[in-house]
């Protein structure tokens, strides 16, 4: 990190700063203004804002803005998911990326801890793909229309009997009873599986790291009550405890993903707990507080980071589940009906199993692949940044 | 140990009531739980007498005006088990319960006695022949085994075994006598989608726990005085593996059993408590959406507890105090 500060513009450099120099007081209360913090917060706040101006005054029809190249149309017209994940791009982008790209050396390191492991390897290839095409695969292929001229088309390579006509490039994965293209629906699929765990992630991240810190750190009562209550969080059994919340507060996919982050994190923060019990014993805590550096302080620039790898891996590992969830959920029927995910699009192959099999098989295979993708890349994760863990 | 025991079953008893009150909490704040007078217009709009529909209001679990009332009822009603009346089935929701478990058990039950054997057969394996052929494929079934999603392999091997190949049924039917070759038929494809899932995540818990004694001093000093293989992984890896491997079976392992029974049931059209329970929620039957969630909780609840007192029986060392 930087130690550039633009806090005060009179004071050239910080070599006249001696240590009974600096008001703790001060120092304590505020952050440090590094160039990439003030990005973060610029982007971050200004998303924020503007969701908030589109909740607001934005009318629901009509797109926020309507270019056309070419055959690509980008017309964005986001509801609160889209929001959000645009939210959860940016906190990726800046607390991800930016740290592995300012610290090469240690980006190095983990690179080659992470290199041996070649499942990992070609799982990230992988998701890095589908992450792309849920990104901006939807502004070139387009959404699913319904089309009853088309309905039943098989995929490419493949025709009903030998020797008739087959399916056509047109639409390589063959359309749906009423004509939806499958190569349409399991794009849409794509980027709602990557809403639904990346936000689901993030929140995970943000509540159990929160919940877990706090809990290490004060100890007592603190830690009683909340452990007791994750304790119990636990004990019920997760599945069902997202089917009878989303069956009585549910419908969209926005709501969904909130009772999917707020019912999954548990695990988690008991995890980051344990690690914090360990990290709360090491000597610069110690001096921390010796120097009289306050609670917040300590959580959140002493023990925070430190238990990040815990928190990161953990949350790598949460996303597959979060993504199966949704799908069960929408092949159930509980999900967002306005929204194809892979779930719904499986569910609506199954009964066309005798004369239509490639509508419940393509989303599947895909949905497969990625969670397969997320838990090798989560238990690379876990090789690569725990070191005790063998 | 006995104080140990009473305390974590008071625990137990505490556990229990702060999740039934959670639960009617989210039920008295959401759009569905009508209050009383909602109720009875919904049900007049429909069709039925406002009086009828009032009595009908008083047989729901949980009635009354204020939210202290619907608690009290609530809980009391959960506790004498007096769980509401079921619109869809005009039964007490606990006899549409009573009706539906055994098929729920006659499958749950083979597949997590399948699982659980060779889940810890597998994983032991794997770990005592770390980083040969054999550990590698297991790694990768189990790796499999947990990303496959649940509802998708059920369908694919329908796909294959029903529809093309034609072996065995494409759904569950109730004609035929519970204990019949038939039955056993037409129960081993939801069997052996429900023991996949489990069967990869024992597996991976019981290698990664082996692997933790394989290289122990206590097991060297076992080979040195000449025990044989079998008897070495039996007596000295598996048996102090088996202690944390207890506490998987009941938290994760049930869990992942009553999740992929659920939409299994649904699949294949069993009419056990997970199709009844789908069933509730798409016709909104409250009261036994309700019951068919709890069922689980209270088994995962009295689950945890069997297991921690087990836990404590076989490692001593174990005491409240620690998490």
């Amino acid at each position: 990190m930087s130690t550039e500060t633009h806090t005060d513009g009179t004071r050239d450099g910080h070599d006249e700063i001696t240590f009974e120099d600096v008001d703790w007081e001060e120092f304590d209360g505020g952050l440090e203004w590094t160039r990439t913090r003030v990005a973060a917060y610029l982007t971050m706040g200004g998303i924020a804002l503007a969701w908030l101006l589109d909740s607001l005054y934005g009318s629901r029809r009509d797109p926020l803005v309507d270019y056309q190249f070419g055959p690509v149309e980008f017309a964005p017209n986001p509801g609160n998911v889209e929001w959000l994940f645009t939210l959860t791009l940016a906190v990726l982008f800046f607390y991800c990326l930016v740290p592995l790209y300012q610290n090469p050396r240690r980006t190095k390191h983990y690179w080659k801890e992470f290199k041996k492991n070649k499942a990992a390897v070609a799982s990230l290839v992988f998701l890095v793909f589908i992450f792309l095409v849920a990104v901006f695969g939807p502004f070139i292929v387009g959404r699913p229309e319904l089309d009853l001229a088309n309905a039943y088309q098989p995929p490419v390579f493949y025709s009903y009997v030998p020797g008739l006509e087959g399916g056509t490039w047109e639409h390589p994965f063959g359309t749906m009873q009423s004509g939806e293209d499958i190569l349409q629906t399991v794009v849409i699929g794509a980027r709602v599986s990557m809403m639904v765990g990346l936000i689901g992630c993030l929140m995970i991240v943000v509540l159990a790291s929160a919940v877990g810190t706090t809990a290490a750190y004060f100890g007592g009562l603190v830690d009683e009550v909340l452990m007791r209550f994750v304790d119990i969080m636990l004990t019920f059994p997760t599945f069902f405890l997202i089917l009878f919340v989303v069956y009585l507060y549910g419908g969209d996919l926005f709501t969904i993903i909130l009772i999917l982050g707020l019912t999954t994190w548990t695990a988690t923060s008991r995890l980051v707990r344990s690690e914090a019990l360990q990290r709360n014993e090491e000597q610069y805590i110690d001096a921390a507080k010796n120097v009289g550096a306050s609670e917040r302080w300590i959580i959140t620039r002493h023990l925070v980071p430190n238990v990040s790898n815990t928190i990161i891996t953990a949350a790598t590992l949460a996303i597959p589940s979060l993504i199966l969830y949704e799908a069960v959920l929408a092949f159930l029927g509980f999900g967002d009906p306005n929204v194809w995910s892979w779930g719904r699009v499986i569910s609506e192959g199954r009964g066309d199993l005798q004369n239509a099999w490639w509508i419940a098989t393509i989303p599947g295979v895909f949905l497969f692949l990625t969670v397969l993708a997320f838990n090798f890349l989560g238990d690379a994760l876990r090789d690569a940044l725990d070191p005790r863990h063998e | 140990m006995k104080a140990y025991i009473a305390k974590r079953i008071a625990w137990t008893f505490f556990a229990t009531w702060v999740t039934l009150t959670i639960t009617f909490l989210l039920l008295d704040f959401s759009p569905i739980s009508a209050a009383g007078a909602e109720f009875v217009d919904q049900q007049v709009q429909q069709g039925m007498d406002a009086d009828e529909a009032r009595e009908l209001y008083q047989e729901q679990l949980g009635h009354g005006d204020t939210a202290w009332e619907r608690y009290t009822n609530f809980m009391v009603g959960l506790a004498t088990f007096d769980w509401g009346w079921s619109s869809m089935y005009s039964q007490p929701v606990v006899d549409v319960i009573a009706n539906s478990w055994i098929y729920s058990f006659q499958y749950v039950f083979p597949a997590t006695v399948l699982s659980v054997i060779l889940g810890f057969a597998i994983g032991l394996y794997s770990a005592t022949h770390q980083y040969t052929k054999e550990d590698y494929a297991a790694t990768l079934f189990a790796f499999t085994g947990i990303s496959l999603p649940n509802f998708w392999f059920a369908i694919m091997l329908i796909l294959i075994f029903a529809t093309m190949l034609g072996w065995l049924p494409t759904y569950y039917s109730t004609d035929v006598a519970l204990l019949s070759l038939e039955n056993a038929k037409q129960l081993i494809l939801p069997v052996i989608v429900l023991s996949t899932a489990a069967i990869a995540s024992e597996m991976r818990y019981a290698r990664a726990e082996s692997l933790e004694y394989v290289h122990a001093e206590f097991v060297k000093t076992a080979r040195a005085k000449g025990l044989s293989e079998n008897q070495v992984t039996i007596r000295h890896i598996f048996r102090p593996a088996m202690v944390p491997l207890i506490t998987i079976l009941v938290g994760d392992i049930l869990g992942l059993l009553f999740a992929g029974g659920y939409v299994i049931e649904v699949i294949f059209q069993i009419p056990g408590l997970g199709l009844v329970s789908y069933e509730a929620i798409i016709q909104q039957d409250t009261p036994l959406v309700l019951a068919t969630v709890l069922i689980p909780v209270f088994i995962a609840i009295i689950g945890n507890l069997v297991q921690d007192i087990c836990y404590t029986i076989l490692d001593p060392r174990i005491d409240f105090g620690d998490r």
